[in-house]
């Protein structure tokens, strides 16, 4: 009898022990893209490494499809149910900040981490002067070339001026050989013409926040491209290829030259290895540029255990950490400290994408960036298509993306 | 007089029915309303990316929408795409359903392949279709070729002239089972003496399929088509997965556009506005079907 009450006591006084430490144990819930397959994995044990030295804390993972993300968020937002911190597009940052969702993080930075950053990529997220991303994940464009098909076009280091590319795209042409890969469905269709406007001294939006794209160098870029579809320098109907598309042409050998990010040197190494290729800056028109996109951690106005997200932000942005994600996931280094690793500063191809950086472009944090988005997409699209002139295409897409610039 | 009132009372309220569906009434109510209620509301709203809304926009959304060249085109190629898919798919059924009602030896399994499609989801049946027509290694291209029929490849979803006939032939192949489904029981439905009588009058095949059989499955084709255009109409998979509405919008549907406008121009209000005036479409066909079935028992 007395033992069995003395059991109940017990009992009850060991739940109560664990209720208090449920109570006392904070729990981060972050949301994540889905970079490739290793990105659940990484965060995980992330969370597991951060959770063991930190036993206070427990750090959910949820793994998103980036197709999905916006829209899982939006959904969680307006039903009060999103996570406390989230990887997100920059570019989304200045609606975040205009429906006062997003935390200022200013108040937890102090000068020493502000400096573990590489300064360029810290500047997207700074909206009005107030930092409200980490940059998580950074990468650059830059043109890979197939070398054995570019030696035989008498360019084997690689095609430097978009004329190079013109000839040897010809001279591969007169082989039967493939050309330069131009992508023109999907998502950024609109910055793959935005490599050649650049190029050719041009800009998309003006300090004052119009559209400057139909200028005479973007009239430039896009009769040049519309010339390489003419002209056969491409592959046959660039409107039904997406950027996985030609990258997966550019593995098989089926397009010589395409413009993308340094996650291809991954997928290169993974699926075919035996690809003999090289990478040189995006081509030359009058200048030589490219585009950088971060993608940023923020921090929700509403979220309960700010103090706890922060210190897993902390440790996320430390150096060993930010090493194994950014070479998982073949992205550019954000963080000084990681860049130092040997990884990065022995990497030949990576280098390419680093030094192109001081002359990056970055997608500015404006309204309306996606609507110009779609109205240039639009216009590149027609203009391929012959449905209309680059110069009226043009025009018409700046009067689209004027309607919601800045607003 | 309290005699007449009872009586009355008997009569115009019985309670009991009414008490026994009130629950799923109200369900109905509030699963139907609340949804309709928030996109009224987001209709004449400016509402963020994120679904917050930042004030009312009168009816603002609607003129930006109708006023959008976009908008325009999707609406009249949603009527181009409503009409190519229930038309085709009406013509290749009714020879189908025809097929399947004469006993031959493994009809079974004919109905069987011919109902397989049904238990795929359309998403899937898109993708699967997208990779077919892929101009590089798709299937068809590749039997192209191999009947000699074409060299080289056709890059179908570059543009509009070929994606969206292909698109409508996917639509229609999906919606094949169902139609079939629907005038093999209108079929069963007629009996098999008059065919006998009209043999007996000289009736040759023709005019008995002419004469008797179609007209006997008049109100089953007509059910077919209503339910049809609400459901092509609103379909939103096939052309998603195989072009996105693209290039340069022209093979945008309405149902299409809206999801764009939502979600990947974050403009919520507008599709809202999208979405009323799709429902106004829809309401006008589920009305029809409303006064066919008044008039056709069948279904």
């Amino acid at each position: 009898m007395k033992l069995a009450r003395f059991g109940l006591l017990a009992c009850a006084a060991f739940a109560g022990v664990a209720l208090g430490q449920q109570a006392r144990a904070e729990t981060v819930h972050m949301t994540v893209s889905y970079y490739s397959a290793a990105t659940g994995p990484y965060f995980e044990k992330m969370a597991a490494e951060f959770h063991a030295a930190n036993p206070g804390i427990d750090v959910k993972i949820d793994v998103v499809n980036w197709d999905g993300l916006l829209q899982k968020l939006r959904t969680d937002i307006s039903g009060g149910t999103n996570p406390d911190i989230s990887i997100i597009g920059t570019r989304w940052l200045l609606d975040f900040v205009k429906d006062d969702i997003a935390e200022p993080l200013d108040g937890y930075m102090n000068a020493d981490f502000k400096d573990r950053f590489i300064g360029p990529f810290l500047k997207p997220a700074i909206i009005d002067g107030k930092a409200y991303g980490l940059p998580i994940a950074a990468s650059a464009r830059a043109m890979y070339y197939n070398k054995d098909m570019l030696t035989k076009a008498g360019f084997p280091n690689g095609p430097a001026t978009w004329d190079d590319v013109a000839t040897a795209a010809e001279k591969l042409k007169a082989m039967k050989e493939p050309g330069f890969g131009l992508m023109a469905k999907g998502t950024e269709v609109d910055v793959y013409w935005y490599y050649a406007l650049w190029s050719y001294g041009g800009d998309v939006v003006s300090p004052d926040l119009k559209a400057a794209f139909a200028s005479p160098a973007g009239v430039q870029a896009l009769t040049m491209y519309k010339s390489f579809v003419d002209k056969g320098l491409t592959e046959d109907g660039p409107t039904n290829y997406t950027r996985e598309d030609l990258q997966n042409l550019f593995k098989q050998g089926r397009v010589s030259m395409v413009i993308t990010a340094p996650f291809l040197i991954n997928q290169i190494a993974k699926e075919a290895p035996k690809l003999d290729y090289g990478i040189v800056p995006v081509p030359k028109g009058t200048t030589s540029s490219t585009y950088a996109v971060t993608d940023s951690v923020v921090m929700f106005k509403n979220s309960k255990v700010k103090p706890a997200a922060w210190k897993f932000l902390d440790f996320l942005f430390t150096k060993e950490p930010r090493v194994e994600f950014t070479k998982g996931e073949g992205f550019l280094p954000t963080t000084k400290a990681e860049a130092t690793d040997p990884y990065f500063t022995n990497n030949e191809r990576l280098k390419v994408f680093v030094d192109l950086l001081p002359t990056a472009h970055f997608a500015p944090t404006v309204t309306g960036w996606e609507d110009t988005a779609k109205a240039v997409t639009d216009a590149v699209q027609s203009v391929y298509l012959d449905k209309a002139q680059p110069d009226a295409a043009l025009k018409q897409a700046a009067a689209r993306a004027d309607e919601s610039l800045g607003k | 007089m309290s005699a007449a009132v009872g009586g009355s009372r008997r009569r115009a309220i019985p309670l009991a029915p009414w008490l026994l569906i009130l629950p799923s009434l109200v369900l109905a109510l509030v699963i139907i309303g609340y949804p309709f209620f928030e996109i009224l509301r987001l209709s004449v709203s400016n509402v963020s990316r994120f679904g917050l809304v930042r004030g009312s926009a009168g009816l603002s959304n609607f003129a930006t929408i109708f006023g959008d060249p976009i908008f325009q085109n999707a609406l009249l190629r949603t009527g181009t795409w409503t009409f190519g898919v229930v038309a085709g798919t009406l013509l290749a059924s009714v020879p189908v359903a025809l097929v399947l009602r004469q006993p031959f030896y493994g009809r079974g399994l004919a109905r069987t392949i011919i109902m397989l499609p049904w238990a795929i989801s359309l998403a899937m049946a898109a993708i699967v279709w997208l990779w077919s027509f892929n101009a590089d290694y798709g299937m068809i291209n590749a039997t192209l070729r191999e009947l000699g029929l074409m060299q080289g490849s056709v890059q179908w979803m570059a543009r509009a002239e070929t994606a969206f006939p292909m698109e409508i032939a996917v639509g229609m192949i999906v919606s094949i089972p169902f139609t079939v489904t629907i005038l093999l029981g209108g079929l069963s439905s007629i009996p098999g003496d008059i065919y006998e009588a009209a043999a007996i009058d000289g009736a040759r095949p023709w005019h008995c399929f002419w004469r008797l059989t179609l007209p006997m499955l008049g109100p089953f084709i007509n059910i077919a088509v209503v339910l049809n255009v609400i459901h092509v109409f609103n379909s939103f998979p096939i052309i998603w997965v195989m072009t996105q509405g693209g290039p340069d919008n022209s093979t945008h549907i309405l149902v299409t556009y809206l999801y764009e406008l939502s979600f990947r121009l974050g403009r919520p209000g507008q599709a809202a506005a999208v979405s009323l005036a799709m429902l106004v479409i829809v309401f006008g066909f589920t009305a029809l079907y409303m006064r066919l079935r008044n008039k056709d028992p069948v279904a």
